[in-house]
């Protein structure tokens, strides 16, 4: 017992300590970001920047414009189609449209409504335009188009979310009775089904709006330039060799997480009034009112497809001037002669990171504490400038800056979470007597993992690690930290392309950054259904 | 011989099971009943080593005279049978079997013989390659049956291993069980709230004699 006692003692110590190589790094970094954050002088020379506030504006506006219309548009199409065939195809739909990345998303939004995209040529006939109209579309001062994008981006995701929240608990049945008890969808919905799942939401929702507020890559495509978004300004002012204006960049990092504790404060409030407000019925069965928010919904998936195909088409146009509907000619010349570097690294760092995350994650789940494993899934929660600043004040500290290790690592901070995310319900639920009953055949506990308890979790495994992999595809603020400009992955690639003018080459890029994590999901879905194949028991 | 000495179990200074003296010889079934979510399951759990870490147990568990208590789950040599059949999905019958056999029977054709050999005992000859989510409940029950007693155990632990079943088969299954039993010679400990489920002339315990506090 004592040895069997000290064992287990061991793996508990082994997974937390493998953990804490992730995050503990981390933390000095934020320390003397904290630091930072109390020197007036710091505030002063935000402040007296005349770039502040236009950015931080830009910044509000496309954060709350995102999070606002995400939660819309997600809600509308649930409330209109749950539960129904239409909704089972709409949420078909969710993996590939989660699958590509915002990076490649933000670079098919401009495609499509930059003044010389698809939308001014499409229209251009009508309006005897022959050189691209003066469009503010992408790039508008006010971030009104990146929060579009993104609030279209994240709405697939909080429609996942409620996916698996409708999912697990009996809100269909629900429905049902409370449609035979005379009430209507929308009333229904905003009476007992979202005062459910609304509070289950608002960790994804919080998500969402960390990232709004500190995304750099679909800001530096779709979001204003001079000045920039808050974030991309932040972001500038870290990656400066002046110490000062990289301390003021810090602070400004930390305004981002201010802001975000601020909105989740809101959030909190208003949340509060309306379980308030749902409760109290008079009895009055309403009428379901005419929805166009779930129409939009619907034109976002479908722009977003269009998007996919657009980017596509880019990569093969050998030319393609403004008016035309279509490239003068379809080639793959340029494919033929395209820099496959960035795809190359991608894939290697993409795989090592998720793999490295998976076998931590297992460790975790199987010998690490069971219970307050919340703060794993800060990461996700919180705006990314200043914990990959951080990362890379440890970094340099360890002399690990543009070493493969240190850019690794880096992103394992985010894929780390994603993974142990998307493993543990299924892990946790999984019958402990299986394992009992391996081990009362005689196997220790490592061995019946291997043998029994992995590979009937092999379908959940797989799709984590695919995710895993996805996740280190489309990081770039940690690959520009870590990796020290030494690195350059096809989502680097694409957006050092965006500001350049060949739109072929970039959209290659783009169209690679496409490919690899839709790949990784098709592989995983390929190899647990080639496994279940005679094995009805795990399908 | 089973033997369970002073066995007590508390949770947060309650007790659960308080001072349980048992043995039980070679090839006898002893029946230990209750209410379901009166405790006995937990006696199962601390007897097999996976006793749920809100308990503390005291006492000590001997197989055979050798004390068994303080060792892992894996080393006890005690099998242990569900209510349902937790045949591993991802294997198929022959491979499920082939997991519990013991490595001293070795070569991979006379290890499929072997098995072969026992399935076709139980009726179900042919079924190495079978998907185990292809076959009926019943063919699954035996199966399951097969498996722990394949890993030769010293002991046998019954978690109401018939509840799942319907009637007419579980009366075949009980019998089916028991003659195994009986066949290896093995003390057995049925854990159930069934009064059917006793076998003839079978001593039966109540848990809650164990259980004022």
């Amino acid at each position: 017992m004592m040895v069997a006692r000290w064992a287990s003692k061991g793996s508990t110590l082994l997974a937390i300590g493998l953990v804490s190589v992730v995050f503990l790094p981390v933390l000095p970094g934020l320390v003397r970001m904290g630091f930072d954050f109390f020197q007036i002088s710091h505030w002063l020379a935000i402040w007296q920047d005349t770039q502040t506030i236009p950015a931080l504006m830009a910044t509000l506006g496309s954060t709350l414009i995102s999070g606002v219309l995400a939660l819309a548009l997600s809600l509308s199409i649930a409330i209109e189609k749950y539960p129904s065939n239409a909704w089972r195809s709409i949420v078909k739909r969710l993996p590939i449209l989660l699958a590509m990345p915002h990076a490649a998303f933000a670079i098919g939004f401009a495609f499509l409504f930059a003044p010389a995209g698809w939308l001014a040529r499409a229209i251009a006939p009508l309006m005897a335009w022959h050189s691209p109209p003066d469009w503010l579309t992408v790039q508008d001062p006010y971030g009104l188009s990146l929060g579009v994008a993104l609030a279209i981006k994240e709405s697939f995701f909080l429609l996942w979310v409620m996916m698996n929240l409708l999912g697990e608990r009996h809100i269909a049945q629900q429905i049902t009775v409370a449609r035979s008890l005379g009430y209507q969808r929308q009333q229904i919905w905003r009476s007992i089904i979202l005062p459910q799942i609304l509070p289950r939401m608002m960790w994804p929702f919080a998500a969402v709006l960390a990232y709004s507020l500190s995304v750099v890559d679909m800001a530096l495509i779709l979001g204003p330039t001079t000045p920039p978004t808050f974030a991309v300004l932040a972001w500038q002012w870290l990656s400066d060799p002046y110490p000062q204006l990289q301390a003021q960049g810090g602070v400004a990092a930390l305004i981002l997480l201010m802001a975000l504790l601020i909105f989740g404060g809101l959030l909190r409030g208003v949340a509060w009034v309306y379980q308030r407000s749902t409760v109290d019925f008079d009895g009055v069965r309403l009428p379901n009112r005419v929805s166009i928010m779930s129409w939009l919904y619907q034109l976002g998936a479908g722009i977003s497809f269009s998007l996919m195909i657009l980017i596509l088409i880019w990569s093969l146009a050998q030319s393609w001037f403004f008016p035309a509907l279509w490239p003068d000619e379809l080639s793959v010349k340029a494919w033929l002669n395209a820099d496959f570097t960035p795809f190359k690294t991608s894939l290697w760092l993409g795989l090592a990171t998720s793999l490295i995350a998976l076998v931590m994650v297992l460790i975790w789940l199987e010998w690490g504490p069971q219970r307050n494993n919340a703060w794993l899934y800060a990461p996700l929660i919180l705006p990314v400038i200043p914990l990959s600043a951080a990362q890379y004040f440890a970094l340099l500290y360890l002399h690990l800056d543009g070493t493969v290790i240190g850019l690794i690592w880096s992103h394992l901070l985010w894929v780390l979470p994603y993974v142990l995310l998307s493993l543990v319900g299924a892990y946790r639920q999984f019958d402990p007597r299986l394992m009992l009953t391996a081990q009362a055949l005689g196997y220790p506990r490592w061995q019946a993992c291997l043998c029994i308890k992995w590979p009937l979790l092999m379908r959940q495994i797989l799709s984590a690690f695919a995710l895993g992999f996805a996740v280190s595809i489309a990081q770039y603020l940690p690959t520009l930290f870590a990796g020290a400009g030494r690195f350059s992955t096809v989502t680097t690639e694409a957006i050092a392309l965006s500001s350049g003018g060949n739109r072929r080459i970039m959209a290659i890029q783009a169209v690679l950054l496409m490919l690899l994590p839709m790949l990784a999901f098709a592989l995983a879905a390929i190899v647990s259904h080639w496994q279940a194949k005679h094995r009805r028991g795990l399908r | 011989m089973l033997e369970i000495k002073s066995l007590c179990i508390k949770q947060t200074n309650q007790a659960l099971i308080s001072v349980l003296n048992v043995q039980i010889a070679q090839g006898e079934v002893l029946t230990l009943m209750g209410a379901s979510g009166s405790g006995k399951s937990t006696v199962l759990h601390w007897m097999i080593g996976a006793l749920d870490p809100v308990f503390t147990a005291t006492g000590e568990l001997k197989l055979n005279g050798k004390r068994v208590d303080q060792i892992p789950t894996e080393q006890r040599r005690i099998g242990i049978l569900f209510q349902d059949d937790l045949l591993f999905a991802h294997l198929s019958v022959g491979q499920n079997l082939a997991f519990a056999l013991p490595s001293e029977i070795k070569g991979k054709s006379h290890r499929r013989q072997v098995i072969e050999e026992q399935l076709a005992q139980i009726g179900l000859l042919g079924f190495y390659d079978r998907d185990p989510a292809t076959l009926s409940g019943g063919q699954r029950a035996r199966v399951s049956v097969l498996r722990t007693l394949l890993a030769q155990p010293q002991a046998l632990l019954l978690d109401e291993p018939f509840g799942k079943l319907d009637a007419v088969l579980r009366e075949q299954f009980r019998a089916f069980v028991f003659e195994r039993v009986k066949a290896l010679a093995i003390p057995t400990l049925l854990v159930t709230h069934d009064i059917a489920d006793i076998p003839p002339q079978g001593r039966v315990l109540q848990i809650e004699d164990f259980q004022h506090a």
